[in-house]
């Protein structure tokens, strides 16, 4: 058997590595590397776009061109995510905390070093994992039943606690509201439409993709706008010998490698845990096991190279239930799985025996697809880097423009656009009064499955299955884990030498944040009384446990007075720090700077809905580098004709968006055709 | 008699000319209408599930089939199941054949039974038929000791299913409820795939509303060896390899349940069903529905379909207009049983 599986591999590697195959491996790579670096568009859509032509190919070929493109969408992600803040997947969004910061110092090309090298390794280390395991990968599987997914999920849930920092109540309720935005939509067990207001757009819930390029992204191109300084702030960019710099850092971090990409590669495995989480708990990870974490928010390359490594790895992983039992792991797997049904192979044991072959030439498609398309970045990240220099009022609008179109692939509605912007003041505000946003967007993920595995769980065993060992070990690290900090910090608080002491009530600005986000929990409260018992039970409990961290947080805004030098060293903040421009700044001019953005988003929104948003998009950015960035009219024009005609291409000819209606478009039809 | 015959003949010939030169010039309408244009075929779901590969398969072969050769484009719309695509193909997509749809074979019979949301007359829309007929089944594993509907009354069937709304949770309540079946119903799981795995595992013991196309292609082994055994199928008609297990239908106990079942069921005739906005030119329709019966026939769509273990099982536009119209004719009693049918009375 041993020697079966062994000759089997062999012979894999000697298949995918015939000339044709490789380049069809390349090809594939190529358009994942593409599809990673164009915020809001993800594996899914690739492997959608490009599963017809898989039709024509062998098995070993489609797989090589497939998971070749879909194991480096979280290689070039990295790019928007070092450079403007932005993530390139939903897996990169813990790679921009520090990543975000190396480049405004100046240090993008380490981070980049540092990030294709993380990947390559994470990259390899789950296709090693997944090769190792094929033995034993069905026994566990049927080990995991619903109760020890919900029990990964709970502890995953329970890496709030490490990041949110300083800030333990605040994490709490930004994580709670993430599980209530979960619950927005159709609830699964009984279908009461809860918190959808009569829209239909709310059915569904709100879409990751403009959620997390609201909280993250928005966030950092405001303080970029306010600031009105280039990405590097005037440093020279490092390009060559950081580069270096970055690849040798994430070589000497080989053990923190190891661990984050096994992390990704065995959460992956899970159902429903997703890219948009994994690269959290893999900092999280780093945070709680590695020395000197103080600068970790700001620029520690630990932080990059935790992200990266993770979110690689987990294709190996989520291919894990794919192959051995025929469950998607993602969504992009279950499109995979349409692959496997049109090449006659039916994911099960048989994956594991007589199809072994293939199944390693999976494996070898993403070691050797991570290899390639590390490389790649590699080769090219000395120009990229460079982008870091560019004169911010050219590349904001840019940048902005496909941030919207990107966001409308959540769901492809006007709603996308008004979640982008809702969560994208909302994290400003976060960021501003040091609210952690990783917890919130834990809560997002993690919510819906949670719920799910609960009722799953609760209606199949009752109370028996808290009684299974796996359970009782998790959900006992869980509560280690988010009780630990809490008990920690409230500790060191008490015990220092200038213990907080009580004040007169003071009302600050985090206080009225606070307030707001009591008012909405309250609100919220109102709304899901009116609900039957299965419906409200989940969204009760957090809401009550929400409300009393925001009660309390609230009360230490106003009465609690801590001496600066009395917080905790070794809890680092978890949040990237508002860049240098901004900070000298007073409240007044920053508040008008932040309204100029967000007014030009709005004014976006409107020409789009007026227009269409490809037109939108021609005029937003020739106004905005115009009359914003006070560029020459040509260099408006170029820019703005430059961006349409590649957004026209790419989403309207190649991926066929249905583009909304438009108030242009539906007073003249004949207009229509234009006005997309 | 050969004077008789002869002008009837005459006549014949004459109507024949004249109804295929008509025929003719309204297919040629119709192709200059098409010629080089873009038909959007929406698909009311994201991209990666059964309606998406159904969908994505045909755009690649109807352009052929319709007169003028358009090109077919899939575009996903999703929202809240497919019905925002419903509502939108009904009520603001252009009304001249050149968007057509695929939703939810349940959302047609939305209007008749809940009508949270629905802002259509289902039978109003331009039916261009379905491909597939499906055949789904309740099905329970070895170790459940379950063999026939019979056991259901005296034993209990633990059954997995997914979301509420979906086949695997509407049709275990519906079989509980009308036939008296002792189900407990665990809804939630991520998906059909998962809920087999969970059975694997043996924390549920069934399911009750797996197309049978799905379980042949993936899991056909499970009916060879024994580990599934069959207790009935949901649908109007049984399918052709399954004569000998019994039928849904088979159980109903009056007119009016055979009714009921009958509107719950229908959604099993408009398996994969594919749409126009209501109105558009009669011509053109016409077109479109022998486009899609056509594909249904044509080898090299029925060879990629087999390729991705899709059944085509055809079902024509006239036949779904029919059914529509038998399943909203139905008497108040009929409609008020199935919709009470498919209501979790149990709570849980």
């Amino acid at each position: 058997m041993e020697a079966g599986a062994f000759e089997a591999a062999v012979a894999a590697l000697a298949i995918l590595l015939e000339p044709s195959r490789l380049m069809i491996l390349g090809a594939g790579v190529l358009v994942g590397l593409t599809i990673g670096v164009i915020p809001g568009l993800g594996g899914i859509v690739g492997l959608a776009l490009l599963l017809p032509f898989t039709f024509e190919l062998d098995a070993y070929s489609a797989f090589a061109f497939l998971i070749g493109m879909g194991a480096v969408t979280t290689t070039s992600d990295t790019i928007p995510a070092v450079l403007f803040g932005v993530p390139g997947t939903t897996g990169s969004a813990a790679t921009i905390l520090d990543g975000h910061p190396l480049a405004k110092a100046g240090q993008a090309g380490r981070a980049f070093g540092a990030a294709y090298t993380a990947s390559l390794l994470g990259g390899i280390a789950g296709a090693v994992l997944l090769a190792i395991s094929i033995p034993v990968l069905r026994p566990v599987i049927l080990y995991l039943g619903s109760p020890e997914l919900l029990a990964i999920c709970v502890f995953g849930l329970s890496m709030v606690a490490i990041l949110s920092g300083k800030a333990p109540l605040k994490g709490m309720v930004a994580a709670g509201l993430g599980l209530l935005v979960a619950m927005v939509g159709s609830d699964p067990q009984t279908g009461t439409l809860r918190w959808t207001f009569g829209t239909l757009y709310l059915w569904e819930g709100l879409p990751l993709v403009p959620v997390t390029l609201g909280l993250f992204a928005l966030p950092e191109l405001a303080d970029l706008a306010i600031a009105r300084r280039s990405i590097g702030g005037g440093t020279r960019a490092d390009t060559r010998s950081g580069q270096l710099a970055g690849v040798r850092d994430a070589l000497e971090q080989w053990w923190l490698v190891l661990r984050c990409s096994w992390l990704g590669a065995a959460l992956g495995a899970v159902p429903g845990m997703g890219a948009a989480v994994i690269d959290w708990l893999a900092y999280g990870h780093a945070l709680k096991t590695e020395k000197n974490t103080e600068r970790f928010g700001h620029g520690d390359i630990r932080g990059v190279i935790a992200s990266e490594s993770s979110n690689n790895a987990k294709e190996g992983g989520s291919l894990v239930p794919t192959i051995a039992f025929g469950v998607p792991g993602s969504a992009s797997m279950a499109i995979l799985l349409g692959a496997f049904m049109m090449h006659g192979l039916v994911p099960g044991p048989r994956m594991l025996t007589e199809n072994l072959d293939v199944t390693y030439s999976i494996v070898w498609s993403i070691a050797l697809a991570n290899i390639i398309g590390a490389g790649l970045c590699l080769a090219f990240s000395n120009q990229l880097a460079r982008v870091a220099s560019i004169r911010i009022g050219l590349l904001l609008p840019v940048v902005l423009a496909v941030i919207f179109i990107g966001a409308f692939q959540g769901s492809r509605q006007w709603g996308d656009l008004y979640v982008l912007l809702g969560f994208g003041v909302f994290g400003w505000i976060m960021k501003r009064q040091g609210w952690p946003r990783p917890p919130l967007i834990l809560g997002v993920v993690l919510g819906e499955i949670v719920e799910r595995y609960l009722f799953i769980s609760v209606g199949r065993y009752d109370w028996a299955w808290l009684t299974r060992p796996l359970v009782i070990l998790f959900v006992t690290l869980a509560v280690v884990g988010l009780v630990g900090p809490l008990v920690k910090n409230l500790h060191s608080a008490l015990t220092s030498a200038q213990p907080p002491r009580l004040g007169r009530p003071r009302l600050t600005a985090s206080a009225a944040f606070t307030s707001v986000v009591i008012v909405a929990l309250v609100a919220a409260l109102d709304v899901l009384l009116g609900w039957n018992f299965e419906a409200r039970i989940v969204p009760l409990t957090v809401t009550l446990i929400a409300l009393t961290c925001g009660v309390t947080s609230l009360a230490n805004d106003l009465f609690v007075r801590v001496q600066p030098a009395a917080s905790d060293a070794r809890v680092a903040p978890t949040d990237a720090p508002i860049i240098e421009g901004v900070r000298s700044l007073d409240l007044r001019s920053v508040l008008i700077r932040a309204g100029g953005f967000f007014g030009w988003c709005l004014a976006y929104l409107a020409l789009a809905h007026l227009a269409g948003m490809l037109p939108a998009m021609l005029l937003f950015v020739a106004a905005f580098v115009r009359f914003w960035g006070r560029e020459s009219i040509r260099s408006a024009l170029l820019l703005a004709a430059g961006i349409t005609a590649f957004s026209t291409l790419l989403f309207d000819q190649v991926l066929a968006i249905p583009w909304p209606q438009n108030i242009l478009g539906t007073a003249f039809p004949a207009l229509q055709p234009w006005l997309k | 008699m050969t004077t008789t015959r002869t002008p009837a003949l005459a006549v014949r010939i004459l109507l024949l000319a004249l109804l295929t030169t008509g025929a003719s010039a309204a297919a040629d309408e119709v192709s200059d209408f098409y010629a080089g244009k873009q038909v959007r075929l929406l698909i009311g779901y994201s991209a990666g599930g059964g309606y998406d590969t159904y969908a994505r398969l045909l755009s690649r072969h109807l352009g052929k089939h319709i007169p003028g050769n358009p090109t077919v484009v899939p575009q996903n719309m999703p929202g809240a199941g497919s019905l925002r695509m419903a509502n939108f193909l009904y009520n603001v997509a252009p009304k001249d054949g050149t968007v057509i749809g695929t939703f939810g074979r349940g959302i047609a019979m939305e209007p008749l039974l809940s009508g949270v949301g629905t802002q259509f007359d289902a039978r109003k829309f331009s039916w261009l038929g379905s491909l597939n007929n499906e055949v789904s089944l309740c099905v329970a594993w070895h170790e459940s000791g379950v063999k026939t509907m019979q056991d259901l009354q005296t034993q209990e069937l633990i059954v997995g299913g997914t979301g509420s709304g979906s086949d695997t949770v509407i049709f275990p309540i519906v079989v509980r409820n009308l036939l008296g079946a002792d189900i407990r119903l665990i809804s939630g799981y991520p998906g059909g795939n998962d809920v087999l795995l969970a059975m694997e595992r043996g924390e549920v013991d069934g399911r009750c509303g797996w197309s049978y196309s799905s379980l042949s292609s993936t899991r056909g082994d499970w009916l060879e060896q024994g580990r599934i055994t069959i207790l009935t199928q949901l649908a109007l008609a049984k399918h052709p390899d399954l004569s000998g297990y019994p039928i849904i239908t088979d159980f109903a106990d009056s007119e009016n349940e055979l009714e009921a079942m009958e509107i719950i069921f229908s959604r099993q005739v408009m398996g994969r069903p594919y749409l126009a906005p209501p109105g558009i030119p009669a011509e053109r329709l016409q077109a479109l529905r022998r486009a899609l019966d056509s594909v249904a026939r044509d080898p090299e769509f029925l060879s990629d379909a087999g390729q991705l273990q899709l059944e085509v099982n055809p079902v024509s536009g006239e036949d779904v207009d029919a059914l529509l119209a038998r399943i909203y004719g139905a008497s108040d009693a009929a409609i008020e049983l199935a919709a009470s049918a498919i209501r979790d009375s149990d709570g849980g």
